[in-house]
């Protein structure tokens, strides 16, 4: 167990509440080739990160590691104070209501309309519709796709789809956002709009980790940076002060 | 429960081979229910009819009355003269008039007859009342629906366990197919189960809307199977026809109870239920 400090409600200052960390954290998905060797990071509640590193590096298998879709092969990963390795599985969706997540693929629902699409997270928690249809809406509206709702995902250009994508994973103002790509597929100008849309959320004292390559981006908008290079982690660039 | 309107043609598909289950089921309990009918209502007409010799003494016929009256077990003697037997037979068929005409003389014997005291009548002891006073001079026969009545009963008994044995093969078929049907739309939903997963639904979240298909769809089959039977009772005779005279009541099935509608369809809701939960353990894992 770390022993740094955790304490939560409000009015505590987020320098010290502890929020991921990682020990020893290994994957191997064949027999010889780590696509994780050894990461040890410690992400505290409220601070932002860039995750960067070419293409196979392992930030994917970080991120899923993270929201626990894979179990490293090593290591150990505590979250919000809990392990959860050693988390059962019946319990995981605790653990998911915490967290917003932001795919590489997308992984929309073709067969169901965008509204459904973002909506989805919130039918779990059993919100009132009329509360479920406001949340939507406004979740849409950030990333400008409100008038799209009741469209089907198939009808939307690649870029939309991200940005429903990126409404799913906040709709439900989880503590904790994790972005794999967010903006790969749009222009440079929403780009950094959707990056702007992360921040505001960051600013409401949500982590978030967003996997990318866009330098520009990471330039603009990285206090945090953790440089990922075949499974190690080769820099981490810490901002004293986060420009914002 | 969208799910459920989704893949409409192949729940219907398999509501309706429920549906088909079941009825098989009903006809076979609608049958037993019919023979266990007759067999009641021959049972009420516990008439044991001694038929006299033409030629017999007065004597005779005393010793007989006596003997009859004196049995235990019978409730009640009557006796039927020849000329009242004549005019019984005319009452009941009045078109064989002329034949009896033709006749020229009665041939109609007289009788005697005994109703039993009903537990009497299906016991074995009846028999041997019966037997003891056939045994009597001057009786030319004994006639009564005793055997008829056990026939029956033992033909509803035959036809209830038929339906039990075909009824737990059927229920047990439609157990796998519920089973299957969910398992095909547990695959269906691959996509969405793990979407959901992903944004912290529950297990039972992601399992009550199939559990309620599977409900659903066992509901619907017995509700189906017991319309379709309904319609078969009501059109069996109109196909058949009015000109069954007697053998009418042998094809006039009568509907099921209200119990064994209420068990039919708790039993095949409770299939329903019990198929979904085992595909989900098999195919849901969690
Ligand atoms: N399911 C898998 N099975 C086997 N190997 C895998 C699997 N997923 C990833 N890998 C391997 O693990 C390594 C890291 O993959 P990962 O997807 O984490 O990289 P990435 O940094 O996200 O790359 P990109 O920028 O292209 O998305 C790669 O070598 C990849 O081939
Ligand atoms: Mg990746």
């Amino acid at each position: 167990m770390p022993a740094s400090s955790r304490s939560s409600g409000l009015g505590a200052t987020f320098e010290n509440i502890v929020m991921i960390e990682l020990y020893h954290i290994s994957k191997q998905y064949q027999e010889g080739q780590w696509a994780l060797l050894d990461i040890n990071l410690h992400i505290k509640k409220g601070e932002f990160w860039f995750i960067t590193g070419p293409s196979g590096s392992g930030k994917t298998t970080l991120l899923k590691i993270i929201f626990r879709e894979i179990l490293p092969t090593r290591g150990q990963i505590v979250i919000d104070g809990i392990n959860i390795l050693r988390l059962p599985d019946h319990k995981i969706w605790k653990l998911r209501r915490s967290m917003g997540i932001v795919f590489q693929d997308f992984r929309l629902l073709f067969h169901k309309k965008v509204f459904d699409n973002v909506a989805i997270g919130l039918y779990v928690l059993g919100i009132p519709v009329k509360e479920i249809r406001r949340r939507v809406f406004n979740a849409l509206r950030l990333v400008n796709l409100h008038q799209k709702m009741w469209e089907y995902p198939s009808h939307l250009s690649y870029g939309e789809q991200q940005r429903v994508a990126i409404a799913r994973a906040v709709v439900n103002e989880p503590q904790i956002l994790l972005a794999d790509e967010p903006t790969g597929n749009l222009d440079p100008e929403l780009a950094f709009e959707i990056i702007s849309v992360f921040k505001e959320i960051n600013r409401q004292g949500k982590t978030v980790l967003i996997c990318s390559h866009d330098k520009e981006l990471i330039r603009h908008f990285g206090d945090k940076i953790l440089f990922l290079f075949k499974g190690k982690i080769i820099g981490k660039e810490v901002q004293p002060f986060s420009r914002k | 429960m969208n799910n459920l309107w989704q893949y409409r043609v192949r729940n219907l598909f398999s509501a309706t081979i429920i549906a088909l289950s079941f009825l098989i089921v009903g006809v076979f309990f609608s049958l037993s229910n019919n023979l266990q009918f007759l067999a009641s209502q021959l049972a009420e007409n516990m008439v044991v009819a001694f038929f006299l010799n033409p030629g017999i003494s007065a004597r005779e016929q005393a010793r007989i009355e006596e003997a009859v009256k004196a049995s235990p077990g019978v409730a009640h003697v009557n006796f039927v003269s020849r000329e009242e037997a004549l005019a019984r037979f005319q009452k009941s068929f009045p078109e064989l008039e002329d034949i009896l005409k033709n006749l020229g003389s009665n041939p109609f014997p007289a009788s005697y007859e005994a109703v039993l005291q009903k537990k009497v009548f299906l016991s074995e002891e009846a028999l041997g009342l019966i037997e003891g006073i056939k045994a009597l001079p001057g009786v030319e026969d004994v006639q009564f629906n005793r055997d008829w009545v056990k026939k029956m009963q033992s033909l509803s008994r035959l036809a209830r366990a038929i339906g039990f044995f075909l009824g737990g093969i059927l229920i047990l078929a439609s157990f796998f197919i519920i089973s299957n049907v969910i398992r095909l739309n547990v695959f269906a939903r691959k996509n969405e189960i793990e979407i959901l997963r992903l944004v912290g639904a529950t297990n039972t979240f992601i399992r009550l809307p199939f559990l309620l298909e599977g409900l659903t769809l066992g509901v619907l089959g017995s509700a189906l199977s017991l319309a379709l039977l309904y319609i078969l009772i009501k059109l069996f005779p109109l196909y058949l026809g009015q000109s069954l005279g007697v053998l009418q009541e042998f094809i006039n099935l009568r509907y099921l109870s209200l119990s064994q509608c209420i068990g039919l369809v708790i039993g095949s809701a409770l299939m329903g239920l019990l198929g979904s939960l085992s595909s989900l353990s098999r195919f849901l894992k969690i």
